[in-house]
């Protein structure tokens, strides 16, 4: 029998993730984590996870290929696939904001008749600004977009902030704050659906863990 | 051409084939409990709907058919003064899909019955479900679910609550998701806020027995949902009685999808191991009155691109 997979995300919400499985069914192979495999074992042999970048990972929860995944709820906002999303985790806590270089204040973005905002989470931030009523040109990055204003790509940017240790270091400033975002556990509609005895226990015991701090 | 699309798949000889045996057999099954076929043209007009594949017929706007329940009611009221009262149909719809890799084209076989007395309405719905229920037996598939749900228990406190229709529709969405949290977030600052979640928090308890009607009756709704409970138990209780074999029935008070079509029992059915629903339906009696005319209407349909998808999984798949 094929062990069950669950989808994690590799990056910002790993760390945080990690700590909160260990000692339990669900821990983490701690050698195959050393190497780079991508398919690691879990402490219950009837699972395995697969560590996925978060842009990738509804993909292969929607798809059937996982039966559950842990993904922040701005990659979902960007993603429009049909999933069912079991609970928010309460942990990864993060603003969505608009940031700009200090000393710019929202309505002289919103004066200047041509704006251009850099962002990863473009369908976010087409929302705000309809929802505002300001039009402006959107700069598509993937990273690194706390350059974009300081080197004259864009006037201002829309990024997750969490400490904003980053933002200061790039003389940026928060001007509004357009959602929060956090991890949540999700699942494939078709699997959670038409086999409710496997995957409700499980998804419910894995919320349950990852909503407890680690330790507790 | 140097990319595959799924979106409109080509079905090559033995699928092809697969298509035409169940199609027959589904028909076959239809006609039998006196179900005439009715083909509605393939191309629509009037498409408001963004969801479907459109283009230009001269200076006119049409699109691919993208419901036969729609496409179906749209001919029932322009060429019939009474209704036919059982009505099967078969063929695609194109649609654009919630995940882009699903296809546009679908292939469905499904029924519709139509009652001009209310009183009617009981006896067509166990028909309808008697007739879904057979479904797995007849392609040969076993360890089925049929999720039943009900489209009145999360619309009616909505509405006794003043939810405006497009809030409500938002969190109808949500909640279809399993995303409680989200629904918390749309309600922020109702004053019905809290009843509304604990609600919430019962239809999303998961796909159960008779003991989450028990939970609903106890519930801020009991009172008002008294006789859509009542109804769902006999529903249960009737239906359980004449399932067939493999097949297990179940109450799924959070399927909500399509919750601004149906008004009434809803009906899922579930093949293990499928990405998608393997057909569905229920009551919406609000589709013809829009139209003009006082009938009332449920059917279903099965979606034989899910079957094709689990190809050699299944027994009706060889």
């Amino acid at each position: 029998m094929k062990p069950l997979l669950i989808a994690l995300p590799k990056g910002r919400l790993e760390e945080e993730l990690l700590p909160r499985l260990r000692g339990t069914a669900f821990e983490l192979d701690a050698r195959a984590l050393k190497s780079r495999k991508l398919r690691i074992p879990m402490a219950d042999p009837t699972m395995a996870a697969i560590l996925l970048k978060g842009a990738d990972l509804p993909r292969y929860v929607a798809g059937g290929v996982a039966a559950l995944g842990v993904v922040g709820s701005d990659i979902l906002d960007e993603c429009p696939v049909d999933l069912m999303e079991l609970a928010d985790l309460n942990f990864g806590v993060c603003r969505l904001s608009l940031c700009a270089p200090d000393h710019t204040t929202l309505d002289q973005l919103r004066g200047k008749p041509h704006l251009r905002i850099a962002t990863k989470f473009l369908g976010a931030t087409g929302r705000w600004l309809r929802q505002e009523g300001i039009t402006a040109e959107l700069v598509p990055l993937q990273s690194s977009v706390e350059l974009a204003p300081v080197l004259g790509l864009a006037d201002a940017i829309v990024d997750l902030v969490q400490s904003g240790k980053t933002l200061l270091a790039h003389h940026l400033v928060e001007l509004t704050t357009l959602g929060k975002a956090s991890a949540r556990l999700v699942a494939c509609r078709g699997t959670y659906l038409s086999e409710p005895d496997l995957i409700g226990p499980l998804a419910k015991a894995l919320a349950a863990l990852l909503k407890a701090e680690p330790g507790r | 051409m140097p990319t595959h699309t799924p979106s409109f798949p080509d079905l090559l000889f033995e699928d092809a084939a697969r298509l035409r045996r169940w199609e027959a057999q589904l028909m076959g099954h239809l006609d039998g409990a006196g179900y005439r076929e009715l083909h509605p043209s393939l191309v629509m007009r009037n498409p408001v709907n963004p969801t479907t594949v459109r283009f230009f017929d001269g200076d006119q706007l049409v699109a691919l058919r993208w419901d036969f329940t729609e496409a179906l009611a749209r001919t029932l009221v322009r060429r019939f003064q009474e209704p036919p009262r059982r009505i099967s149909y078969a063929g695609p719809v194109f649609r654009r899909p919630a995940n882009s890799w699903d296809p546009v084209e679908r292939l469905e076989v499904g029924c519709e019955h139509i009652q001009t007395d209310p009183d009617q309405r009981a006896e067509a719905d166990r028909e309808l479900a008697r007739l879904l229920m057979d479904v797995p037996g007849l392609l040969g598939l076993e360890g089925c679910l049929l999720h039943i749900g009900h489209a009145a228990l999360l619309r009616r406190p909505m509405e006794v609550e003043g939810i405006p229709a497009e809030l409500g529709l938002e969190v109808a969405r949500v909640l279809d998701r399993r995303a409680i949290h989200r629904a918390a977030e749309l309600l922020d600052g109702h004053p019905a806020k809290d009843r509304l979640l604990a609600h919430a928090e019962i239809l999303l308890s998961g796909p159960d027995g008779p003991g989450s009607l028990a939970d609903l009756v106890r519930g801020p709704y009991g009172a008002l949902l008294e006789a859509e409970a009542e109804q769902l138990t006999r529903v249960l209780n009737l239906l359980s009685a004449q399932s067939p074999k493999g097949l297990t029935l179940r109450l799924d008070l959070g399927d909500l999808r399509g919750l601004a079509f149906y008004t009434g029992p809803t009906l899922r059915l579930w093949a293990p191991g499928a990405q998608r629903d393997l057909a569905s339906g229920g009551r919406y009696d609000g589709l013809y009155p829009e139209m003009g005319r006082p009938w009332y209407a449920a059917g279903f349909c099965v979606r034989l691109t899910t079957l094709l998808e689990l190809g050699d999984n299944t027994e009706g798949g060889k």
